[in-house]
């Protein structure tokens, strides 16, 4: 792929974990931004993005109805809401239909990304008990964009990397540990033009 | 050092039971959850906490029931019960419950904390 220029990160059962793994070790001038799609019942509302902000410097906030992605901000998809990215770089919040069992579904965020950014996003699915995510990263790959996973081996429900693992022609496989170092160096690259 | 203080979760919402019990183990508690009130009193009475969340909607008996059956418990009738709901008459469904205070959903880390902090100072 060329230069990153947004990643999404998609999980369900097991992925908090992750995050609160990763988040912490992000680079704070991180050079692109970071749309972070989990399944979620309605009722902690804020309490996700409160947690996750408490676990970075990068500025953590919900993603909200046209608001454009910057670089260096991590977007928290709301409950109940699709989030989908816009040719213009915005994000929009959409009611339809829950997809795969899940609104916001990780599926939808993906693919209107991959048209979006094309070669340049790159898609992370983390632990999970469902198969949201892997037509998502098929479609991220058809377009040209990096298609990563958490380790099965390594995720707390495996289901979810497992089918992406068996189902699409994925870049890397990382280890949670290993996570934030990868992001880090995606941003590097894009910075420093080396990719 | 003191042993930390103990608080048991009731929810059926999985997301609030995760998010609370990283939320409240950070300041310092020992939390155990559980997603539903079936055999309420043998859950309560296997771990004795210092105090209790319990969600409105619970399954099996629901929340106010559930309250009332440890408050009729000669054992657990202290332990101090938090009532949590988004319905807007939370107030009224604690008191009904004989709950000792109440939370509204949704709510930040700070009442949260503040909640807790209140009942186990």
């Amino acid at each position: 792929m060329r230069n990153c220029e947004a990643l999404i990160i998609g999980g369900s059962a097991g992925s908090l974990e992750v995050l609160l793994k990763v988040l912490p070790a992000l680079d704070t001038d991180l050079a692109f931004p970071v749309l972070i799609v989990i399944h979620r019942k309605n009722g902690a509302d804020s309490l996700l993005p409160e947690l996750l902000s408490g676990r970075t410097r990068l500025t953590v906030k919900e993603a909200e109805e046209k608001e454009l992605l910057l670089p260096g901000v991590i977007y928290i998809a709301p409950s109940d809401y699709h989030v989908l990215v816009e040719m213009d770089h915005t994000l929009s919040l959409d009611y339809s239909e829950k997809i795969n069992y899940s609104r916001p579904a990780i599926d939808a965020s993906f693919q209107t990304a991959a048209e979006v950014y094309q070669d340049r996003l790159a898609c992370i699915l983390l632990s999970g008990s469902n198969a949201d995510g892997v037509d998502g990263l098929k479609y991220v790959k058809d377009w040209g964009g990096m298609a990563v996973i958490q380790n099965p081996d390594n995720a707390q429900v495996a289901y979810m990397p497992n089918q992406a693992k068996s189902q699409v022609k994925i870049d890397h496989i990382l280890n949670a540990e290993d996570m934030a170092e990868f992001i880090n160096l995606l941003s590097q690259s894009k910075r420093y033009g080396t990719a | 050092m003191a042993p930390l203080k103990k608080v048991f979760i009731f929810d059926d919402n999985t997301d609030i039971l995760e998010l609370c019990t990283i939320i409240l183990e950070d300041a310092g508690y020992e939390i155990k959850t559980s997603s539903t009130s079936n055999d309420i009193i043998s859950q309560v009475n296997a771990y004795i906490p210092d105090l209790i969340f319990m969600d409105n909607w619970l399954p099996d008996v629901g929340g106010i029931d559930a309250t009332k059956a440890l408050k009729g418990d000669d054992v657990l009738k202290h332990i101090p019960v938090i009532y949590f709901s988004a319905n807007n008459d939370v107030a009224s469904l604690a008191e009904q419950a004989g709950a000792d205070g109440y939370l509204s959903k949704p709510f930040d880390i700070a009442d949260l904390e503040e909640i807790v902090s209140r009942h186990l100072a």
